[in-house]
């Protein structure tokens, strides 16, 4: 019973902490639920983002330490350096096929289970991430309420990772292991058809 | 600031503080005894800032609209339905009648309650009830079977009780003194339980007319409630068996009659009819207890929170919360006689 | 200092809780307090600071961290009650951005601060937000209800994000980790809102 209590409190806590936003955005009305609602959705509804960003959690996972706690934590810093880039509109070369490319080589990467020194998997995630946050950057500008968007895509961002980070716990199995290089082979191939539609290949 | 809880909960010896708490318990119980016994009738007077529109069908489809309570704020004005056409005083509807949406321009902080009577040529009237938390309601010609009907009655009544309890700081007040006595577990669950019990009778025997009760004293009797539950934490802090510590769910069973009267007087307020009242007050009560059970919860999680921070009271200051309680109450017991 | 600190406290809660109590009595306004209490959650550069500072104080451990309780509270009220003599200052949305991209950064690092320094940041949140929320209210508005509604949902918040954040602590190497991460992102956002300062003004 004592030790259940807290617990309890705590899931409580939890669930009236969030109950007042429910009223809170209805209430206002458009600005913030639209601005973060656009936001989340931004990095779903485009799949060559989604399945990397996925591989990124995947490739941390099978890495291990420490690139599974640097990785979460870095990542969203990065990004928001190309996201300034982005808002700024200063140009950047290619972005489109650069990310179909990253989608490529993170999913490469998962399906051989590389272990390249920690230096290289930081510059390819990192340069992978300056171009991500470029894309949702140049978005900013037009959001209705700029926090509650960038709010938005920041936290589907985080669940993307944490959803590979979790799909690549199954790395502790040999056939779990097995299962996250698949995914990476997936990811990869996702990463293919988007090259070749950023260049004009297929339509 | 009056200081009639500090001065019954200090008084030193201990059979004078004794007396003192069952003092305020047995003068809470005569005020409510004396409220009873008041006929139903008296309780009309309300404190409550609504307004009220009539609209009378003079020939189908055609109303003659007037402020049968006019509100406070000059600036709000009801809102028909699209194929409605409002010139004060007439409102005219055509073949489909006073259907659809019905909603109040400038509902807020200073009008918060709006309602609009409808007296159909044949017929019952019908009462729609706007509030800030509940801002449209649906009219409709027949109640009785309609899903829609039912949902809209819900959904009002629900957000109405809600609305009551979270403004009512001294059902708040009380409920938060409770559960610094009781301190959590089962106990709590069972207080808090046989509170609502208590209250939902006597709210619904308020509601239906079987007592009246005279604002003043009742709301003088709710804070001497109040000041009775801070005696009896500071009692407990010192050490000794109060009579809430003793029959928790007794006290708070009695307690709750008291609160249920409070409860009352916002929905008789309201001048709902008769046919819709069991309804009514089913839906109000649940939203009541929806209020209630969200603020226990939100307290728990604080004493939580503050248990986790180590950000408790020191030990001098333990009683301080107590004194607050009780010299709040005291406060509001002197204005409300 | 301690004390009177905590006294002053008491006589706050003594003063503000009577007239609040009466303006239900007479008429049916305690709406307002709903309202200001409703008024900073509406408002993601509040509430995304708020709880990066609960944790970035759970960080310090909870001897440290519970001072920011009582003064994060306070500092809003004050902010509030500036908000009604003095008009919110032009560079008040820019420290807004600031204020959530520095406190994201301190939690993404797990900044060991001195308590000083803790303090001085909720201090100056507390101040700025106070002042945005006092600024948005009007001339209807029942000005004692409104603050301390804004102040209790500060209070509210802080005291559970702070407890919740210590207990989460308690436990696997990969908590703080996903604190850490959280920080991280709030940093992002304010980063990126920042970048978006400089291209035109953002609405605080």
């Amino acid at each position: 019973m004592k030790r259940l209590v807290p617990n309890a409190a705590a899931l409580l806590a939890v669930l009236f902490a969030a109950i007042p936003l429910a009223p809170a955005f209805a209430h206002t009305g458009t600005g913030v639920s639209l601005g973060l609602l656009s936001g989340f959705m931004h990095p779903l509804s485009g799949a060559d983002h989604l399945v990397a960003m996925v591989a990124v959690g995947l490739w941390g996972a099978q890495l291990g330490n420490p690139a599974i706690w640097v990785l979460p934590v870095t990542f969203p810093l990065v990004m928001a350096v190309g996201g300034v880039l982005g808002v700024l509109g200063v140009p950047l070369p290619a972005v489109e096929p650069v990310i179909a490319l990253s989608g490529i080589a993170l999913g490469l990467m998962v399906a051989l289970s590389a272990r390249p020194p920690l230096w290289v998997a930081a510059a390819m995630v990192g340069v992978f991430a300056i171009f991500h946050g470029y894309a949702h950057g140049q978005e900013l500008p037009e959001a209705a309420d700029a926090v509650a968007y960038a709010a938005g895509f920041v936290a589907a961002t985080g669940l993307l990772h944490l959803s590979g980070i979790l799909i690549g716990v199954l790395v502790g199995w040999e056939a779990g292991a097995r299962v996250v290089r698949t995914c990476g082979a997936a990811i990869g191939c996702v990463g293919v058809y988007f090259l070749l539609a950023s260049v004009g290949v297929i339509e | 600031m009056s200081g009639t809880a500090n001065a019954t909960a200090t008084g030193s010896p201990g059979a004078r503080r004794r007396f003192a708490a069952l003092g305020s318990l047995a003068a809470a119980l005569l005020c409510l005894v004396v409220a009873l016994l008041v006929p139903a009738s008296q309780a009309r007077a309300h404190e409550a800032t609504m307004a009220v529109i009539t609209l009378r069908e003079i020939a189908p489809g055609r109303f003659i609209g007037q402020w049968t309570m006019p509100p406070v704020d000059m600036t709000l004005q009801p809102l028909f339905p699209p194929h409605c056409k409002w010139e004060p005083p007439e409102l005219v509807c055509g073949a489909r009648g006073l259907t659809g949406q019905l909603s109040f321009m400038g509902l807020g902080s200073k009008q918060s309650v709006a309602t609009i009577r409808v007296v159909p040529h044949e017929g019952p009237m019908e009462v729609y009830t706007v509030s800030a938390a509940k801002p449209t309601v649906m009219a409709a010609r027949d109640p009785g079977t309609d899903l829609a009907m039912w949902r809209d009655l819900a959904e009002t009544y629900v957000n109405l009780g809600i609305d009551h309890i979270l403004r009512g700081i001294d059902h708040l007040l009380f409920v938060l003194g409770l559960i610094w006595l009781v301190k959590g577990g089962w106990k709590l669950v069972k207080t808090i339980t046989a509170f609502t019990v208590g209250h939902s009778i006597s709210l619904a025997a308020a509601t239906f007319g079987l007592v009246g009760v005279p604002e003043r004293p009742l709301n003088a009797a709710i804070a001497l409630s109040i000041v009775f539950v801070g005696v009896e934490i500071v009692k407990l802090q010192r050490g000794e068996v109060g009579l809430t510590a003793r029959y928790p769910w007794t006290v708070a069973f009695a307690f709750g009659l008291l609160h249920g009267l409070g409860f009352a007087t916002a929905l008789t307020a309201l001048g709902i009819p008769q046919a819709t009242l069991p309804i009514a007050l089913l839906f109000f009560n649940v939203g009541v207890e929806i209020g209630q059970l969200s603020f226990v919860a939100v307290v728990l999680a604080l004493l939580w929170a503050h248990r986790q921070a180590q950000a408790l009271l020191p030990r001098w200051g333990a009683a301080m919360p107590a004194y607050v309680i009780g010299s709040v109450a005291s406060y509001w017991f002197l204005l409300r006689i | 200092m301690k004390r009177w600190l905590r006294l002053l406290a008491a006589a706050a809660a003594l003063a503000l809780a009577p007239t609040a109590a009466h303006a239900h009595l007479v008429d049916t306004r305690l709406g307002d307090f709903y309202s200001g209490a409703l008024h900073p959650l509406t408002d993601l550069q509040q509430v995304l600071p708020w709880i990066a500072l609960a944790v970035l104080a759970a960080f310090q451990g909870a001897q440290r961290a519970r001072w920011i309780i009582l003064v994060f509270p306070l500092a809003l009220a004050a902010g509030g009650v500036a908000s009604l003599y003095l008009p919110l200052p032009a560079f008040a949305p820019l420290l807004g951005l600031v204020l959530v991209a520095v406190t994201g950064l301190a939690v993404a690092v797990a900044a060991r601060l001195p308590l000083g320094v803790l303090l001085a940041i909720a201090v100056v949140m507390g101040l700025l937000h106070g002042a945005q929320n006092g600024a948005a209210m009007v001339v209807t508005t029942d000005r004692v209800l409104f603050l301390s509604g804004m102040t209790a949902i500060g209070y509210g918040v802080i005291t559970l994000a702070t407890g919740s954040a210590i207990a989460f602590l308690h436990g696997a190497a990969w908590r703080p980790i996903a604190l850490r991460a959280g920080g991280s992102w709030v940093a992002a956002v304010g980063i990126m809102v920042l970048g978006l300062n400089l291209v035109r003004p953002v609405a605080g």
